[in-house]
């Protein structure tokens, strides 16, 4: 019997756990209270996308790229049809540039607003994440307006957007951008700034900068460690070089930097500079096509191209081959939560249990851009 | 000492401010719906069941090949020369229908809702719809049949069933 090892246990949280955000397992491994180990295992939402891309035509590949990252499809749609558009040196329409960008950005609240939603329901609050939901369903009805689908867009077709924007967006898009800046006090007032949420994540789950660089971290989990970097700055693309706006970076102001309070204020801001960005442009978008006039079949010259993008959860890339045929050769999707899972193992132990699940809300995964 | 009692004053003082912003909201009227009761009226782009108005089809299966999931079944068989070719409505450009359409089956269980088949039909025949409530309880129920046409007497054999 003294063989028998008493002081650790091994716990399966998930798949099906509501803290996990979707269909993820962590092995955990416990020694007390306090975690010693951390085993991810993914997979549980894999769909071959990569596989399905090879068999239907680069415009077919759209509606597989929607459900990869199914909180932020919109912005999905944005970095693919660049992709396309690179490899076929496509030139966009200026109209259909400021619609992507307006709805790209109008995405990133939305995901921003369930990630902070969410995050709040993981710490023990019902309120807030009402409150987002709230506010996110009058971004989801602009969508619906636009393109006819409330969750899986669709919308980016290759060389511009499926349809224009309709009568009156302009103005319904301008109102919620009055509406929603005073919303996000209200959310620092509940949320961001009560004692018990910040001494229940400052200095939880600390992700040293070196760490995150290591370990590929981009998007706002990197922002928040204290590096300021932002792919629609750093390496601009689309038309983000005439717009103005910060990239908010944590600071350690509660706790250390690189916590998840961090990661979490990083979150709010950006909600606030994208609007920014919106107000912009909305208020200098031009007349004009929103489609740019194009073949039927859409046959790529040989070769690759890899294009990336600042997607709401970081840095979102895809890597097609042409043969030269209708349909890619390749397509591979670098998805910014993939390594977001694989920093777990390394953050995690040493933490108590209670902690894991702020860690694990912290990061903000969405299991279908792990799994793909 | 002194940072405890900071940290508890603190701690009251946001809880309050919190809860007398959540008595703020409480008074606002609810902005959620009692959903079978009282339905949202949807915008006119909806993308909900896609219908085909057969007798504008001219069988060109430009939205079987469109489809990524492949959901869209069109079978078709060509006109005589002698036999007389209708047109579409005047709506849809009236264009010569050449074929014969004796299947036009569309598959919602594989039906992804992209909205990616109406888009290249030349006669705008292919459109989606507001319906959304429409479960079944067989897999046949989903599979929604518009041709009208039979096949031409020894022309073609159906495909079989399944």
């Amino acid at each position: 019997m003294s063989a028998l090892k008493t002081e650790e246990l091994i716990i399966n949280m998930g798949p099906q756990h509501p803290s996990t955000h979707g269909v993820l397992r962590l092995e955990v491994t416990t020694d007390g209270e306090v975690i010693s180990f951390v085993r991810t295992h993914i997979g549980y939402l894999h769909r071959c996308f990569e596989k399905h891309a090879e068999n239907v035509d680069y415009m077919g590949v759209m509606p597989f790229v929607d459900r990869m990252d199914y909180v932020a499809s919109m912005y999905n749609d944005f970095i693919y049809a660049m992709a396309v558009e690179k490899l076929m040196e496509i030139q966009v329409p200026e109209r259909a540039q400021y619609i992507r960008v307006i709805m790209g950005e109008l995405q990133r609240i939305a995901s921003h607003l369930l990630a902070v939603g969410t995050y709040g329901l993981d710490v023990g609050t019902f309120t807030p994440f009402m409150w987002c939901f709230r506010d996110r369903e009058k971004i989801l009805d602009i969508f619906e307006m636009v393109c006819g689908a409330r969750l899986l867009y669709n919308y980016m077709y290759i060389g511009g957007v499926s349809k224009d924007l309709t009568i009156g967006m302009i103005e319904k898009i301008k109102e919620f951008c009055d509406y929603l800046g005073p919303k996000i006090d209200e959310l620092d007032t509940v949320l961001t700034y009560n004692q018990i949420f910040i001494d229940r994540t400052a200095n939880v789950g600390v992700i040293p900068l070196d760490t995150a660089v290591q370990y590929a971290l981009t998007g706002p989990n990197l922002r928040g460690s204290g590096k300021k970097w932002d792919l629609r700055k750093d390496e601009t693309y689309s038309i983000y070089d005439r717009f103005e706006f910060d990239v908010p970076v944590g600071t350690g102001v509660q706790g250390s930097v690189g916590d998840c309070w961090d990661r979490y204020w990083v979150r709010v801001q950006e909600m606030r500079e994208s609007l920014k960005i919106i107000k912009q442009a909305v208020n200098s978008i031009p007349e004009g096509i929103f489609r740019a006039d194009l073949p039927r079949v859409l046959k790529p010259p040989v070769g690759e191209v890899y294009v990336r993008g600042e997607a709401p959860r970081g840095e979102l890339g895809f890597y097609i081959i042409s043969d030269g045929s209708p349909k890619p050769f390749r397509v591979k999707g670098r998805s910014p939560c993939f390594s977001a899972v694989s920093v777990l193992s390394e953050i995690i132990p040493g933490n108590p249990m209670a902690d894991a699940v702020a860690i694990l809300g912290s990061i903000d995964i969405v299991l279908g851009e792990v799994d793909r | 000492m002194r940072a405890s009692v900071h940290q508890v004053t603190q701690t009251f003082s946001t809880i309050f401010k919190g809860m007398m912003m959540t008595l703020k909201i409480a008074m606002q009227p609810k902005c959620t719906l009692e959903y079978p009761d009282v339905k949202k009226s949807l915008p006119e782009r909806t993308r909900g069941r896609l219908f085909n108005v057969i007798e504008d089809c001219i069988g060109c299966l430009l939205c079987a090949k469109a489809c990524p999931t492949d959901c869209i079944r069109i079978d078709i068989v060509k006109r005589e020369k002698d036999e007389p070719t209708p047109r579409t409505s005047v709506e849809s450009g009236e264009k010569p229908i050449r074929f014969w359409i004796p299947q036009f089956d569309i598959d919602f269980n594989l039906c992804c809702w992209c909205g990616l088949c109406t888009d290249p039909c030349p006669t705008h025949c292919l459109t989606m719809t507001k319906e959304y409530e429409f479960s079944a309880f067989k897999k046949e129920d989903l599979v929604y049949h518009f041709a009208k046409d039979s096949y031409p007497i020894q022309k073609k054999t159906p495909p079989p069933t399944n």
